[in-house]
């Protein structure tokens, strides 16, 4: 067994040692040790990555040599590795671009509290990616959780804590239905390991018995992870959720632990009931109707926007709204476009929270479109920042968010001719409406106020908000140019999936 | 040799990077005064990029038909790849002189206004942005340049920063925007169409004479086709889609308004010959209700855009509703699918161009001079401004199609070779709806003429008496200063800057109006070469 294989389980295993030690440590060690951790999660999986690449195979890691149903089982294949570097390294981007804000926005004493719950929450992202198992998941589903509620209200305001709250009870609620879910199928199959419940399924299926409890299952699953990542008609909770917490958190929020409960769902559709079974219980249709409703009302609701972080929050729903709409088209295609949408909107959204947040700095802390006037040009590196996402988001070419759509497109022209249709259309609108926000902020940030001056520029953002603005328009380039290997990868892993 | 392609769009871009390093060379005070080395510095450097942006278009056309397949965008079938053909050629051609001279103008234009080093940045990123659409040898291409030519023409839209400007900046994205996804809908549909053909540009690579047959009962993809056409067909300011042109053209300035108008409407233009020649086969859809709706949408935007002009009073105005007019004139001949009415087309296109600028850039040099702006204000401007007046009065006979001048030629092939194509209703319509439009141009444009030399100025008289009344005191010198204010003399410094492009714009109208062979046989080849593949 070559080393590398034991990579996955080093990566958890470190992310959840490391929170407990920062707790005994002070808070500016304490973040050093988590973005270390970090780093080096993210070079574990780039390389776990590279040698997953010259497998055919994905490999199977057993916790302590015991076979499952005692030991637990780790997976990993190329889809995997290239989701765990890609949600490192935007963690530590989002980590070192709102570093500033962070020593601002939370208590010293709360600080170390802070990291601990980054590293329980890349240790529950991490786990959530190479599970092999649906109690695991459903475990680390409830730590991804409550470190995501820290970090929402770790800044202490009652609005956060208020939001906190909300995020709460909607997130337990899709929990609670995600564990009915897992129990249904542990009734009707007696397994919890994806695998194997994969093959009992089939088989039921194939016997055509206990079809109404399965369908149940995978309704309640889909529900519940719709809910906890904030799908259209349940996103109540996150534009409070994203706007009020800090910098660093809006970004890893939005941009990852939403995303890791949808990798969960992926998982849950390919490897647990196959897509087959998944299509025959019609939950597809539902996922793709919501996902149009919410591209269309997200943005709708982002244009009313007068505050720069709470248009980002409610554009993150419409983006939200793209990957069901590629889970509902029905096609392999649909599933490998959305997994590239992830990778596109994770960077570009992080980038424009930070970018946001930049901005706002130079405006007296204010958030208000009026207050950002010309701040693009006060602070040179976040406006860059903000306008290399906005142009991603609207979907211009070069940048990651064109090349998602056209992914979109053509998967769409493999599906039936009805969603075909609507999701052309449906892209056509939303790709407007982003435009008509993301553009009109954009503006005003360029535009400077009546009788200013920025000769004598006084403000220069620190080198680490550059360097990470920096990276961050290089992944949105990159991902926008370069696709081609990405995405050659990403659908060699969903086919590794099944 | 190939990676010269790339250099029309290269210089341009590194132009205006140039630009940002003067900005950062010249000590911070001297920025904020526009001190005159400053100043010199832009114009000189913007000035030669431009140049040589120009001179590479020449070399490219003089060394003939190569291609350059930069990389992969999504994957091997939609790869960044450029190619010179003779469309290509023509178009560029008329882009880069036309940038030439509008820069010369703005160099004495940009005085009144502020921030000329942005100007002078996304102008020059236009000019690469529309060569990169002239010379892309697929849709993608096309594509990813088309969009970012609209996301840097649009601060030379907002550059005067009036409410009016940003509105109208606005209205100008979103159209555009909705436009080009249109089109990008319709890119979608073909590449699935196109699956099966590989090529050194990807399967939506050009080819003349197209290669996708469009029988006439596949519903879905004449519907996506036609939706396409009319997104691409907003960039030329076409109905329905035409809103955004007549608030965006005028509030630019002057030498922007005349590239806008001049040559950005040009490449909804060349997007469309391109699909419509290039991917699609012509003919298989001739006679399909696609191009009578289409048809019949740009005869209403040649007579709606002239009627609209003719009503206008403020001249800018004016000249952006002629160019919705006009611009349709050339949508037409395309969509009519026949030999003659393309070659039609192509040679509006460039006269257009000629007349178009020749027209902006005088009413810019009148607005320069005196800050008059509406059609009634012109009276007695024949005097004060001969130069300028006299070629405003050329280029309005140019565009009402009286020969010798080229706007003659051009309508010529577009009449007759409507007249040969036998397509029911509008072989015998567009011709008359091309004669009404050309009565209200000399409606619009011609009183205007007649007004600067021939009319009496009112206002000039009553000063003038006023004057006559002071002029016991005031001293001789003061007269005659007086006197000049407002006329050509005046900015006698200037005068190079503002008068050399008018002059040698009409002397292409009447030199072209004369010989326009040379230039017609040339496309004639090109348009041959994409009718003989079909048959």
């Amino acid at each position: 067994m070559d080393f590398v294989r034991n990579f996955p389980f080093i990566c958890i295993m470190l992310a959840m040692v490391s929170g407990p030690v920062s707790s005994v440590l002070s808070g500016k060690k304490a973040g050093r040790l988590s973005m270390l951790v970090v780093s080096v999660c993210g070079i574990l999986s780039a390389v776990t990555l590279v040698y997953t690449l010259q497998l055919t195979e994905p490999f199977v890691y057993t916790m302590g040599r015991f076979p499952a149903p005692f030991g637990n089982e780790i997976r990993a294949g190329v889809f995997e590795a290239l989701m765990a570097t890609f949600f490192c390294l935007i963690m530590v981007l989002s980590l070192i671009g709102g570093l500033k804000y962070l020593k601002t926005d939370v208590p010293d004493e709360k600080k170390n509290l802070y990291f601990i719950m980054i590293n329980l929450l890349l240790a529950s992202l991490l786990s959530l990616i190479y599970t092999n198992d649906m109690f695991t998941g459903y475990v680390f589903v409830e730590i991804n959780t409550i470190s995501a509620c820290g970090l929402i209200m770790i800044r202490g305001w009652g609005r956060n804590i208020l939001a906190a709250t909300k995020y709460m009870v909607m997130s337990l609620l899709g929990s609670g239905l995600v564990l009915v879910s897992i129990s249904i199928l542990y009734g009707i199959t007696g397994h919890l390991l994806m695998s194997n419940i994969h093959t009992a399924v089939a088989e039921l299926v194939a016997s055509k018995n206990h079809i109404e409890p399965l369908i149940i299952a995978v309704g309640l699953f889909s529900v519940g992870i719709a809910i906890k990542s904030a799908l259209f008609p349940f996103h109540a909770w996150l534009p409070d959720a994203y706007s009020y917490s800090t910098c660093s958190s809006s970004a890893i929020l939005s941009s990852l632990v939403s995303k890791g409960y949808i990798l969960f769902l992926m998982k849950f559709i390919y490897r647990v009931i196959g897509s087959d079974v998944f299509k025959m219980t019609g939950a597809d249709d539902v996922l793709f109707l919501f996902g149009i409703a919410a591209m269309l009302v997200g943005s709708i609701d982002a244009i009313q926007q007068t505050d720069i972080s709470r248009m980002i929050a409610f554009s993150s729903i419409a983006q939200i709204g793209y990957i069901y709409m590629g889970f509902g088209l029905g096609v392999e295609a649909g599933m490998v476009a959305s997994a590239f949408h992830i990778l596109a909107h994770a960077s570009a959204k992080s980038m424009l929270f930070v970018s946001a947040n930049g901005l706002s700095e130079v405006s007296g802390g204010s958030m208000n479109y009026r207050d950002l006037r010309g701040s693009g040009i006060r602070n040179r590196s976040a406006g860059i920042g903000f306008v290399v996402g906005s142009l991603s988001m609207v979907g211009i070419p070069l940048f990651a968010g064109f090349t998602s759509k056209v992914y979109f497109a053509k998967a769409a022209l493999g599906a039936t001719t009805s969603k075909e249709i609507v999701t052309l259309i449906a892209l056509a609108i939303s790709t407007i409406l982003n435009a008509m926000y993301f553009i009109r902020m954009t503006l005003s940030v360029y535009t400077p106020r009546m009788n200013e001056h920025y000769e004598d520029r006084d403000f220069r953002p620190g080198f680490t908000y550059r360097f990470s603005m920096f990276v961050f328009i290089i992944i949105v380039l990159v991902l926008g140019i370069l696709s081609n290997p990405i995405f050659d990868w990403i659908s060699r892993g969903l086919s590794q999936f099944s | 040799m190939n990676w010269f392609l790339l250099m029309p769009v290269l210089l341009p871009v590194i132009g205006a990077l140039n630009l940002l390093l003067l900005r950062w060379y010249f000590p911070k005070q001297a920025v904020a005064d526009n001190a005159p080395r400053f100043k010199m510095a832009v114009r000189i450097s913007t000035f030669c990029f431009v140049l040589a942006a120009g001179l590479s278009v020449l070399a490219i056309a003089l060394d003939g038909t190569f291609s350059f397949r930069l990389f992969d965008l999504i994957s091997d079938s939609f790869p960044i790849y450029f190619r010179a053909d003779i469309t290509a050629i023509v178009f560029a051609s008329v882009a880069a002189v036309m940038w030439l001279l509008s820069t010369w103008f703005s160099f004495a234009y940009m005085d009144h206004q502020k921030n000329e080093i942005r100007y002078q940045l996304f102008s020059l990123l236009s000019l690469g942005a529309v060569l990169g659409v002239c010379f892309s040898g697929n849709l993608i291409t096309t594509y990813l340049f088309y969009e970012m030519m609209t996301l840097v023409t649009f601060p030379l839209v907002l550059h005067e920063q009036t409410k009016e400007a940003v509105s109208a900046g606005m209205t100008y994205l979103f159209y555009s925007v909705a436009g080009a996804f249109l089109g990008l809908l319709g890119i979608f549909f073909l590449s699935r169409e196109a699956s099966g053909m590989t090529g050194e540009g990807g399967s939506l690579m050009y080819r003349p004479g197209g290669f996708i047959n469009v029988s006439g009962d596949n519903t879905v993809l004449l519907t996506v086709l036609f939706l396409m056409l009319i997104g691409l067909a907003c960039k030329a300011g076409m109905f329905p889609l035409h809103g955004w042109l007549p608030k965006a053209h005028p509030v630019a300035p002057a030498p922007a308004s005349a590239l806008l108008s001049g040559n950005i409407t040009k490449m909804g233009l060349l997007f469309t010959i391109r699909v419509l020649y290039f991917i699609v086969v012509p003919e298989s859809l001739s006679g399909t209700w696609v191009m009578n709706a289409l048809l019949a949408l740009s005869l209403t935007t040649v007579f709606l855009g002239s009627m609209l002009a003719y009503r206008e009073k403020v001249l800018k105005k004016r000249l952006a509703y002629s160019t919705v007019s006009q611009v349709s004139y050339c949508l037409t001949g395309v969509y009519m699918l026949s030999q003659v009415t393309l070659l039609g087309a192509v040679l509006h296109m460039i006269f257009h161009s000629i007349i178009k600028n020749l027209l902006f850039l005088s009413v810019g040099a009148v607005i320069f001079t005196t800050g008059k702006t509406r059609a009634d204000e012109m009276k007695h401007m024949g005097k004060k401004m001969p130069v300028t007046m006299t070629c405003f009065t050329v280029a309005g006979l140019g565009l009402v199609g009286i020969p010798p001048l080229c706007g003659f030629i051009s309508k010529w092939y577009l009449a007759t070779g409507a007249i040969k194509t036998e397509i029911p209703v509008f072989s015998w319509l567009a011709p008359v709806v091309l004669l009404i439009s050309a009565l209200l141009t000399a409606g619009y444009l011609l009183t205007v003429s007649a007004d600067a030399f021939f009319g009496k100025d009112e206002a000039a008289n009553a000063t003038a008496v006023s004057a006559d009344a002071d002029a016991s005191k005031a001293s001789d010198t003061a007269e005659a200063e007086h006197a000049e204010a407002g006329t050509e003399k005046a900015v006698s410094k200037k005068r190079i800057f503002l008068l050399t492009p008018l002059v040698i714009l009409a002397a292409a109208a009447l030199v072209f109006g004369i010989i326009p062979n040379p230039l017609s046989d040339s496309i004639q080849e090109a348009v041959d070469r994409i009718f003989m593949i079909i048959r």
